[in-house]
């Protein structure tokens, strides 16, 4: 103890580099970080400068003609009326799918949180469930649940609802179908993971004092959550920007977006240095975004700030603001009453009826997310070579055919591994990253979030460029641990706005009574942060892997043919043929997570009942 | 006695490798080649298996050469990395004509060594399928099919490109390829100008503002403009059109299914792959013998019974039965018929530094944009 005091005064002269942390003085290390925490960001961004940032500035430099500098290239670029064109449709496409995930996603999540906590954990996962599955097969399957001879038409058909079948697909609301399917577990994620952490008894103490449901929900609960709905947004807004495959699968002609473009010109080209201009355009797009949302994921963090939902309250409430007070004050001995006869009544007439709504509400958009799925999952029982539905005859071929041959089963546990290793990696540097910077003032963190926001913004073939030229210079193409930090540089991103957006809402003062404590810092964190910010972290880390277990771009290119991940396996496989094979893998990737969580739950289940044993007396 | 003379000559030579391969050189790749090794990426599905069982495990046996294979295909941009990083860990791919012509052009690949070739079968091989770059692996079409059901036989059937763009005569959805991969130098370009009436062998240079007049026309019949030969084969199976191009492959495939379809050979487009090596491969002569073999005509017939596709060594049609070699787009009867692809064409830089791929695609991104 005496010697680390002594070394703790000690002045430090150079950073602490990421990987040595846990080799150096431990105190001293530690109360460093406490003045400076933005060295919590160390790691994250010591991985993503030597894997991707350097080539990636380079690339940048090239696009200006260094070291000559010139806009050429983007005038050239702004010069072509239909880039233009297409840029603008990008980010309308992209805005329209967000605010139809909001929608949707706002509303379910809420009511998720709201539900009791068994339901709540099913509900989560059924959310989820639909991310198992690849997103190409669950594009595929809108085309046969949308298709001129789908399902759906099908069914009108024999209803005698339509005399000819519609245009369901094709188009640009066909487009909007699968890019909110794929997005929309994006969208409620964040929110969950803000949500589940708001006080409930803030919104009761709100009701208490003669708010209406509504206006509780409005002035207390909407602007705790915004935190969420902004990551929500960003997160959404960000992948729907990189696009490609659901609109050329489900769009008409004219739904092109930039990245088709890119994709194209990389195709014609054969040459990553000509899409420079574009990606960094897209770079650009999200930088306006970003400022317009707040760039700070974690603004309004502490509550000492001015109250959030200022702002953010439309101007017409605000108008009817008297009337509504006045009215207000008319009923509030009466709803002061009624409050508390409400509180120990089992549930009014209005009550069982938003209820019943909200269930229909829930039970429809799991309904949206799941039916892709269950139609992949039926066609893979199909006895015909193609994707079918209904099918005409039922086998267990395409299962065989998976089994029977190590390379599927060899390419799944390989991502599996990979998954779990980024999972781990980038939530611990990601959350670091997250609470450093969330501590940090925002003239320095608003730029480093965008660096770390980066990776998910460029097109994934820029990214993949550049991270093949920063793990050449590591010497590390080809290896399990290159694909691993590939993996990691988008995965960052990713935790770091669910975790920045869980960060937002907690309240430091807690922090802060720990260590008036005597908790150190590290206690401080590990006792006092972490459990509160828990669901942001763990979000994160699904986030993580799904985004390892389903990458494609950039492991194509950094694999060099030497490791064959799943999606790997998968996309060699739809390319070529459009069998069940890829509907089995897919029904599987869906089945076997939830049979692991049943068997999670059955377990935890029955260890609760034998310590419930245990204990004599009922806690009322 | 010569046994161990050979074995010290071999560890002279060995441990000369290993000192230069210890160089940063690409020299040290051509002594490496006494490793026997070959790395071969074989593409995916059947295509893949058919790779392996008609041209690698044959070879294998017939050189002692030791192939490792991937079921996988190789991209412009990653040969560009694997070559300048000279961190070559593939020794054999095929490519699209398109991108061969592009990948040859930026010096990616090796060239072919056409002196290991018997005369007969350097005879029977296509003459543009043997470039200084690469030597065709496989020939196939995009070409005319249509719906047996809206087409029956006792009636008029479309068999030209004039024929598809003309909906009064022949009504009927359309699916058309799209010209998103305008660089592969696949798309509607050489359908548009032979239904617009230009003649096969004048379709090059290609006439782009024609190109595009003649697609205005028949944009609002086109349902779908496809992308992959997934999408069309499923719009093919499902009847979302009536009428449409395709790759040959996948129509034969659902035609073998029961699908009630038809092709129509007449004014197919043909394309082909090219066998090549990378730059700077450790294993180049191993390439080059492997390469030999999977273009020997009996070697391509064997492959086509597996996998039908057209051989590009003519020679090999004599060891298939007819009713096979009938569905193989680059049958003698069909190639009279059909129209040659000329890649070289799209990768030919303009005035203005641009190929022509890039101007059709510039052209295109411009064309869809365009409210119809």
């Amino acid at each position: 103890m005496e010697t680390l005091q002594k070394t703790g005064r000690k002045p430090i002269t150079r950073a602490v580099p990421a990987s040595a942390m846990g080799r150096i003085r431990p105190v001293e290390t530690l109360q460093k970080l406490r003045r400076m925490p933005i060295l919590l960001s160390v790691p994250a961004f010591a991985i993503l400068l030597a894997v991707y940032a350097i080539p990636i500035v380079e690339l940048f430099l090239a696009s200006l003609d260094a070291p000559s500098f010139s806009l050429a290239h983007y005038r050239e670029f702004f010069a072509e009326g239909a880039n233009i064109t297409v840029l603008f449709q990008t980010i309308e496409i992209s805005a329209v799918a967000t605010a139809i995930c909001v929608i949707i996603g706002y509303p379910t999540a809420y009511l998720i949180v709201a539900a009791s906590k068994r339901l709540r954990i099913v509900l989560i996962v059924l959310v989820f469930i639909p991310w198992l599955t690849n997103g190409l097969v669950r594009t595929y399957a809108w085309v046969v649940i949308l298709g001129d001879r789908g399902l759906l038409n099908n069914l009108m058909l024999e209803l005698g609802l339509i005399s000819s079948p519609l245009h369901l697909v094709y188009n640009r609301m066909a487009v909007y179908i699968g890019m909110v399917h794929i997005m929309l577990p994006a969208m409620i994620l964040p929110l969950l993971s803000v949500m589940l952490g708001i006080d409930k008894s803030l919104v009761a103490a709100a009701r208490s004092m003669g708010a209406r449901p509504f206006v509780a929900f409005w002035r207390v609960f909407l602007p705790l959550s915004l935190p969420g709905l902004r990551s929500g947004l960003l997160l959404t807004f960000i992948f729907c920007l990189g696009f490609y495959i659901t609109p050329a699968t489900l769009g008409g002609l004219n739904d092109a977006m930039l990245s088709t473009f890119i994709v194209s010109q990389v195709e014609a080209v054969g040459s990553v240095a000509s899409v420079a201009v574009p990606s960094f355009v897209l770079l650009a797009v999200t930088i306006v975004v970003l400022s317009v949302l707040g760039l700070d994921l974690s603004g309004n963090q502490g509550r000492e700030g001015q109250p959030a939902q200022t702002s953010f309250r439309p101007s017409w409430l605000l108008s009817f603001g008297p009337l509504i007070r006045y009215l207000s004050e008319l009923a509030a001995s009466h709803r002061a009453k009624r409050w508390t006869a409400e509180r120990y009544k089992a549930g009014g007439n209005s009550r069982r009826s938003a209820k019943t709504v909200g269930g229909v509400w829930v039970a429809l958009a799991i309904f949206f997310l799941l039916f892709p799925g269950f139609v992949v999952m039926i066609m893979s029982f199909s006895d015909k070579p193609y994707l079918e539905f209904p099918p005409s005859g039922l086998s267990l071929q395409w299962y065989r055919s998976f089994f029977n041959d190590p390379s599927w089963i060899g390419a799944f546990w390989t991502s599996v591994q990979l998954g779990i290793w980024v999972a781990v990696l980038s939530t611990i540097v990601g959350t670091l990253a997250a609470y450093g910077l969330s501590r940090t003032h925002p003239r320095v963190r608003r730029p480093l979030t965008m660096v770390i926001l980066s990776p998910i913004t460029f097109p994934s073939i820029v990214v993949g460029v550049s991270v093949y030229q920063g793990l050449f210079a590591l010497g590390m193409i080809g290896t399990q641990s290159g694909i691993i930090l590939a993996h990691t540089v988008g995965a960052i991103g990713s935790v770091f706005i669910i975790v920045s957006a869980t960060l937002a809402n907690f309240d430091r003062r807690l922090e802060q009574a720990a260590q008036s404590m005597r908790a150190g810092p590290l206690r401080t964190f590990m006792r006092v942060t972490l459990p509160l910010i828990r669901p942001g972290v763990i979000g994160g880390a699904v986030f993580a892997f799904l985004h390892s277990f389903d990458e494609l771009v950039i492991t194509s290119l950094i694999s060099v043919f030497s490791i064959r991940t799943l999606p790997l396996k998968m996309w060699e496989d739809i390319r070529n043929q459009i069998d069940p094979t890829i509907a089995a893998v897919g029904s599987m990737l869906t089945v076997l997570p939830v049979l692991w969580l049943i068997v999670l739950y059955v377990g935890w289940w029955r260890s609760r009942l034998t310590a419930q044993s245990g204990v004599s007396v009922p806690t009322t | 006695m010569s046994f161990r003379i050979n074995r010290r000559r071999f560890m002279q030579t060995t441990s000369a490798a290993i000192a230069v391969g210890t160089l940063p050189s690409v020299a040290g790749g051509a002594l490496a080649q006494s490793s026997g090794e070959l790395r071969v990426l074989v593409g995916g599905g059947d295509w893949g298996k058919a790779n392996i069982e008609a041209y690698v495990k044959p070879f294998e046996a017939e050189t002692g050469v030791k192939v490792t294979t991937t079921t996988d295909e190789m991209g412009i941009a990653q040969l560009e990395l694997m070559t300048k990083s000279r961190n070559v860990t593939v020794d054999v791919f095929s490519m699209s004509q398109a991108s061969a012509f592009i990948t040859a052009g930026k010096g990616l690949v090796e060239p072919i060594d056409y002196s290991i070739y018997k005369k007969d079968e350097l005879d029977g091989i296509i003459d543009f399928a043997k470039q200084p770059f690469g030597v065709t692996a496989l020939i196939y079409s995009v070409l005319m099919v249509y719906n047996t059901e809206k087409f029956p036989a006792n009636k008029p059937r479309p068999t030209t490109w004039a024929d598809f763009w003309d909906v009064e005569k022949f009504p009927g959805v359309r699916a058309l390829q799209s010209g998103v991969n305008g660089g592969g130098a696949s798309g509607p370009w050489e359908e548009a100008l032979l239904a617009d009436g230009v003649a096969p062998d004048a379709l090059y240079p290609i006439d782009i503002d024609r190109v595009f007049a003649s697609l205005d026309k028949i944009r609002p019949h086109v349902r779908k403009w496809w992308e992959s030969g997934s999408a069309i084969q499923q719009i093919m199976h499902d009847k979302t059109a009536d009428l449409v191009s395709s790759f040959d492959a996948r129509a034969k495939l659902l035609i073998d299914q029961g699908d009630p379809l038809e092709i129509n050979r007449n004014q197919a487009k043909l394309t082909w792959d090219y066998w090549m090596i990378p730059k700077g491969s450790p294993n180049a002569r191993n390439a080059q013998k492997f390469i030999e073999f999977a273009t020997r005509a009996e070697r391509q017939a064997a492959f086509a019974k597996l996998f039908p596709t057209g051989p590009s060594n003519l020679n090999a049609f004599k060891l298939i039965p007819d009713e096979l070699a009938r569905k193989l787009a680059s049958h003698p009867d069909y190639l009279k018929n059909s129209i040659p692809v000329n890649g070289k064409w799209y990768t030919e830089v303009g005035p203005d530094g641009k190929t022509n791929s890039e101007r059709l695609l510039q052209r295109w991104n411009k064309w869809i944009l365009q409210k119809s």
